[in-house]
């Protein structure tokens, strides 16, 4: 029996030890790997900065005779290098890939069986800008693997081509699909030839697809797309939909979004639209919207209220103007009425103050609110008097 | 000739800026992170500092307070290299006494342009 459990330790202490030898060879046997990859890369990696360095001016011809070990040992870190610069730098280094052949294989690994392969040819592509990877880095938008579609999708992006937007707006549409943000954020990379795709796909049947073609377009700036967006603000059947048809409208700057947001502003609408609509409304910077903005101070909706208050202080002088009309108006009523100073304010003077104190905050002095002139709102209300 | 000191944490950056300003006539020193940076900044003053921002162990932000509080580097010139490009971004680095702000992918002509009238203004 001992001489069993005898056998037994020995035969644990031979394994152990074994596996420690292994591990400890395997180590080495890396660093060796490492140490001869950084050897091999030295040469190449200090020719290709001097050649980025010079805005590719000389040396290409080294480059692309680089023997074909030590360009692979040091290709990584120039790929690597592609996404920090632009400019001369980048093109520079973008040519000798493309001349060493790099785009060609990345084309052709597009097509692996490997999702890594996949996944890196089409960084790489990207990376390198090459247009007519375009098709193939689409078809790869519904690629099984999540990882790869996410690549896709940046690779898209840094190529910029707007004729990718109507097959990354689709891919919206599958079941595991890639972020909403990082699709919007590649669309808006397409730049503003991409806007009559994005407007024209406001009428998907899948909401999703709708509010990221709403941000995308908000975040290009697409004044064009007023009248639509505006449409689908006051006809979408979805609410969040609607909400980011306002916050855009917001966005587009356009003296013609006023009138389809302060049409949101009525009681009748859901709360959250209508406060959506008072934030764009003041992101929009029209002093023309303080009468209708001043109007929901006093509303019962607290969101839609306060929105409409930090909307007033954000656009500047004549908004905050309203603000310290109705503490001055509200501090009048309560002394005629011989209140005191005690007295519980309103809800819209509450709001009102809580705003001019974060613009005061904003400009650095504590005299924001409770004085100076409100001649400004009161000149603006007149005008729409006149004008009703 | 201008002492420029140069602190990012990656190398293929870190060697690309230094090798294109120093063939461009300036005394470049490197540092890759920023204590060491702050190190070399009190052995030999620069008249410019370029400072990554995202680096570990230190961020450039904290480097360039340190270098702000210090009498040797209070006014030298401090350009910002970073991926963020965020208003927050820009507002932090100018909060920090960055005097500019280059947001990567950069491009290393623009960027000795940037170093070049940030010294002609400080006339060094």
């Amino acid at each position: 029996m001992l001489r069993l459990f005898t056998f037994t330790i020995m035969v644990l202490a031979a394994v152990v030890l074994v596996t420690g030898l292994g591990i400890v060879a395997a180590r080495v046997l890396r660093q060796v790997r490492q140490r001869k990859r950084a050897a091999l890369a030295a040469g190449p990696r200090r020719a290709l900065l001097a050649f980025v360095a010079d805005h590719g001016e000389q040396g290409s011809h080294d480059l692309v005779a680089i023997p074909e070990d030590a360009w692979a040992a040091a290709a990584p870190g120039a790929l690597g290098l592609l996404g920090k610069l632009r400019g001369d730098a980048h093109a520079a280094l973008v040519s000798v890939f493309l001349r060493r052949g790099t785009a060609r294989a990345a084309l052709r690994d597009l097509r692996s069986r490997s999702r890594v392969r996949r996944s890196r040819a089409a960084q790489v592509l990207g990376d390198l800008e090459v247009r007519q990877a375009v098709p193939e880095l689409c078809r790869l938008l519904t690629d099984r693997h999540g990882e790869v579609r996410v690549v896709a999708v940046r690779a898209l992006g840094r190529i910029g081509d707007p004729t990718a937007a109507w097959r990354l707006i689709t891919s919206l549409d599958q079941s595991d699909p890639v972020p909403s943000l990082l699709v919007t954020h590649t669309l808006v990379q397409l730049g503003p030839d991409a806007e009559v795709t994005l407007s024209a796909a406001l009428d998907h049947p899948q909401a999703r697809v709708r509010a990221v073609c709403l941000d995308a377009l908000g975040l290009l700036g697409a004044a064009g797309s007023v009248g639509r967006v505006a449409r689908v603000l006051r006809e979408d059947a979805v609410l969040d939909v609607r909400v980011a048809a306002a916050a855009n409208l917001g966005r587009l700057g356009a003296r013609s979004a006023i009138e389809p947001l302060t049409g949101a502003l009525t009681p009748a609408r859901p709360a959250p639209l209508r406060a959506a609509a008072a934030r764009a409304l003041g992101d929009l910077g029209a002093p023309a919207a303080v009468p209708a903005l001043a109007a929901l101070l006093g509303d019962g909706e607290y969101r839609v209220a306060h929105a409409a208050a930090h909307a007033l202080r954000r656009l500047g002088r004549t908004g905050q103007e309203a603000l310290r009309f109705v503490l001055a108006t509200e501090a009048d009523e309560m002394a005629a009425a011989g209140r005191g100073s005690h007295a519980s304010p309103s809800s819209a003077a509450s709001h009102a103050r809580e705003a001019l104190a974060l613009a005061a905050l904003s400009a650095g002095s504590g005299s924001g609110f409770g004085s100076g002139s409100s001649s400004g709102f009161a000149a603006v209300a007149g005008q729409v008097a006149v004008g009703a | 000739m201008s002492a420029i000191l140069l602190v990012e944490d990656d190398p293929d950056i870190r060697h690309l800026v230094a090798y294109k300003l120093t063939k461009s006539g300036f005394d470049v020193t490197e540092a890759a992170d920023g204590p060491a940076g702050l190190r070399q900044a009190e052995q030999h003053p620069p008249d410019l500092v370029i400072l990554d921002v995202r680096m570990p162990r230190m961020s450039g932000l904290e480097v360039c307070r340190e270098l702000r509080g210090r009498p040797g580097t209070a006014t030298v010139p401090i350009i910002m290299l970073t991926a963020g490009t965020l208003p927050e971004d820009l507002e932090q680095a100018y909060a920090a006494g960055a005097s500019e702000y280059v947001a990567k992918p950069f491009s290393p002509r623009e960027l000795q342009e940037r170093v070049e009238s940030a010294l002609a203004r400080v006339g060094s």
